[in-house]
């Protein structure tokens, strides 16, 4: 019970890593990203390709703290020219491709075969180590969230065109998070490798990306504690459900299709009566502001 | 001086704007007025980089603003409000008229991480500068108030007091009088004519030929996206095209 415990609060970190994540580009800046899963996996790949080449880990939490980066600037490419929607789109595309590659190239870390990674075997080190990561996570949103930058990213997620003539370029500020969520987002991938020990294309799906959103969405897009509250509410039905599963011996898809059912009607409720979510965005008041 | 030069713009087949020439000078409010869809909000655009004209240039004391960029267009000193006000509407009032000024250190996520202090105290400028255009503007009661929460006529003058912050060299309103009560027109007014007095160039599209009258040192008649007169705000009044074209009933 206890290992259960200190494995869920392992995942409910790094998977609050990747809300976070999305609640900088989405809940502050308005920016619909339905790639969310690829910084992710880059992360975890970078990971899984120095174990497969045999590099030192040092190696593969650098090449997954600098490649996503990189890959969000080169995704967030096209947004400047496209609109919003479109970009939604490529994000998705995006992660596809990636995952397909992953998929195809066995040569970078084992294809569909997966590679398995030096696993942390200390869990309450795991543990530790990803509750940092969500605490320096967290710290850095609410910095930012918190600041002249995070209202400036608020008035373009209310209204881009205001922004732009108020002499902001909106697609600079849009690089500036993408670079920031999708780093932070690696960096929870890294330490998502090393605490399963294994990795497979399989485990960077768009369904991933939808049980993300869906956290983001139930906890609240534009509140931080809302999207780590969201998350620890997802992760922990989707991992309960794994224990339904076993426990009540149905077969492992009906459950898996139960959980995506559940998991989509939550949205469907949400947007219907609680659009903002279960915690709201703080109103930034003037006397507070003064500090 | 803000100087459009020879201004064409199509949406396919309409002319919204066709040869369209204006200067305006600094230490004057130019008018521009014209029928609802002579092309004035479109002209607005264009001065502020917001559309990109088929033909002719912007220039802005001799600078040529580069077209279709808004952001470079602000940078250069234009500014404009927009006949349905553009506001951050989740955002408090104060926080919108913060972000009116120019982009703090704050912005930069370099200067948050290292230059912490260099932030809070020009955030405490910034807010001191803010309160003071809100007492101006006479919203100060409703810094914490959601924008959304404010009247129409109120959110024209937050949009005002937006522009103020940034202290543009060029000031382009669209309307903004239209379902304001006259109280609220009263403010306008004399903010108007405070900004004019300190020497900055005004370009005021407007319906309210009082307010017109009132403020407008020239005015320029725009229609079916062509200039079809300009003169003092009296030599308009008495000009009989104008008259039939725009007015249609007596101003
Ligand atoms: N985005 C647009 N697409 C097509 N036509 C437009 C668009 N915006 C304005 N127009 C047309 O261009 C003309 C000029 O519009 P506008 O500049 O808004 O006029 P005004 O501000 O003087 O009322 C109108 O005929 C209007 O219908
Ligand atoms: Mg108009």
């Amino acid at each position: 019970m206890i290992d259960f415990a200190i494995f869920a609060v392992t995942m409910i970190a790094i998977w609050s890593v990747l809300g976070i994540s999305l609640h900088l580009q989405f809940g502050l800046t308005g920016l619909v990203n339905f790639g969310q899963v690829m910084p992710f996996a880059v992360g975890a790949y970078g990971a899984g390709f120095a174990a497969a080449h045999g590099l030192p880990i040092a190696a593969g939490i650098a090449i997954g703290a600098l490649l996503t980066p990189l890959l969000g600037l080169l995704v967030i490419q096209p947004a400047g020219r496209l609109a919003q929607d479109y970009w939604a789109l490529v994000t998705l595309g995006a992660g596809e491709i990636f995952r397909l590659t992953m998929l195809n190239v066995p040569a970078i870390a084992g294809g569909v075969e997966g590679t398995t990674v030096y696993r942390i075997a200390d869990r309450s080190l795991a543990m530790l180590l990803a509750l940092a990561l969500l605490g320096a996570a967290a710290l850095l949103a609410r910095r930012i969230g918190r600041s002249p930058l995070g209202r400036i990213l608020r008035v373009l997620r209310e209204d881009e065109t205001l922004g732009a003539t108020l002499g902001r370029n909106p697609f600079a500020l849009h690089r500036l998070v993408t670079v920031v969520s999708w780093t932070l987002a690696g960096l929870a991938g890294v330490l998502y490798a090393h605490v399963v020990g294994y990795l497979s294309p399989g485990a960077f799906t768009v369904g991933e990306t939808f049980l993300i959103w869906t956290a983001v969405v139930l906890g609240g897009p534009a509140s931080l504690p809302g999207v780590v509250l969201g998350t620890a509410v997802v992760e922990l039905t989707a991992v309960s459900t794994r224990f339904v599963a076993q426990w009540s011996h149905l077969p492992f898809e009906l459950t898996a299709n139960l959980r995506l059912g559940t998991f989509g009607l939550v949205l469907v409720l949400v947007f219907l009566f609680r659009p903002d979510g279960l915690l709201r965005e703080a109103k930034a008041r003037s006397d507070a502001d003064r500090r | 001086m803000l100087i459009a030069a020879d201004i064409a713009l199509s949406y396919g087949e309409l002319h919204a704007l066709r040869g369209v020439s204006i200067a305006a000078e600094p230490g004057r409010i130019l008018g521009l007025v014209g029928p609802n869809g002579s092309g004035k909000s479109t002209l607005l655009n264009v001065l502020a980089g917001l559309q990109r004209p088929d033909n002719g240039n912007v220039t802005l004391d001799g600078r040529t603003i580069p077209p279709g960029l808004p952001h470079v267009a602000a940078q250069h000193g234009i500014g404009r409000t927009f006949q349905v006000p553009r506001l951050a509407r989740r955002l408090t009032v104060l926080q919108n008229m913060l972000v009116g000024a120019p982009p703090p250190p704050g912005e930069s996520l370099w200067h948050l991480l290292f230059r912490p202090r260099q932030v809070r105290r020009h955030e405490r400028a910034l807010h001191a500068a803010a309160m003071a255009m809100l007492h101006r503007i006479g919203l100060a009661h409703q810094a914490d108030d959601y924008a959304d929460a404010l009247s129409g006529g109120q959110q024209k003058l937050l949009s005002m007091g937006m522009l103020l912050m940034g202290a543009p060299r060029a000031l382009l309103l669209d309307e903004p009088a239209a379902g304001v009560n006259p109280a609220l027109i009263a403010r306008q007014i004399d903010l108007l004519r405070a900004v004019r007095a300190e020497g900055r160039i005004v370009v005021l599209v407007e319906h309210n030929m009082e307010m017109v009258a009132d403020l407008c040192d020239r005015v320029v008649v725009l229609d079916a996206g062509e200039v079809i007169a300009s003169g003092t705000p009296a030599e308009i009044r008495a000009d009989h095209r104008v008259m039939r074209s725009y007015l249609g009933e007596p101003a």
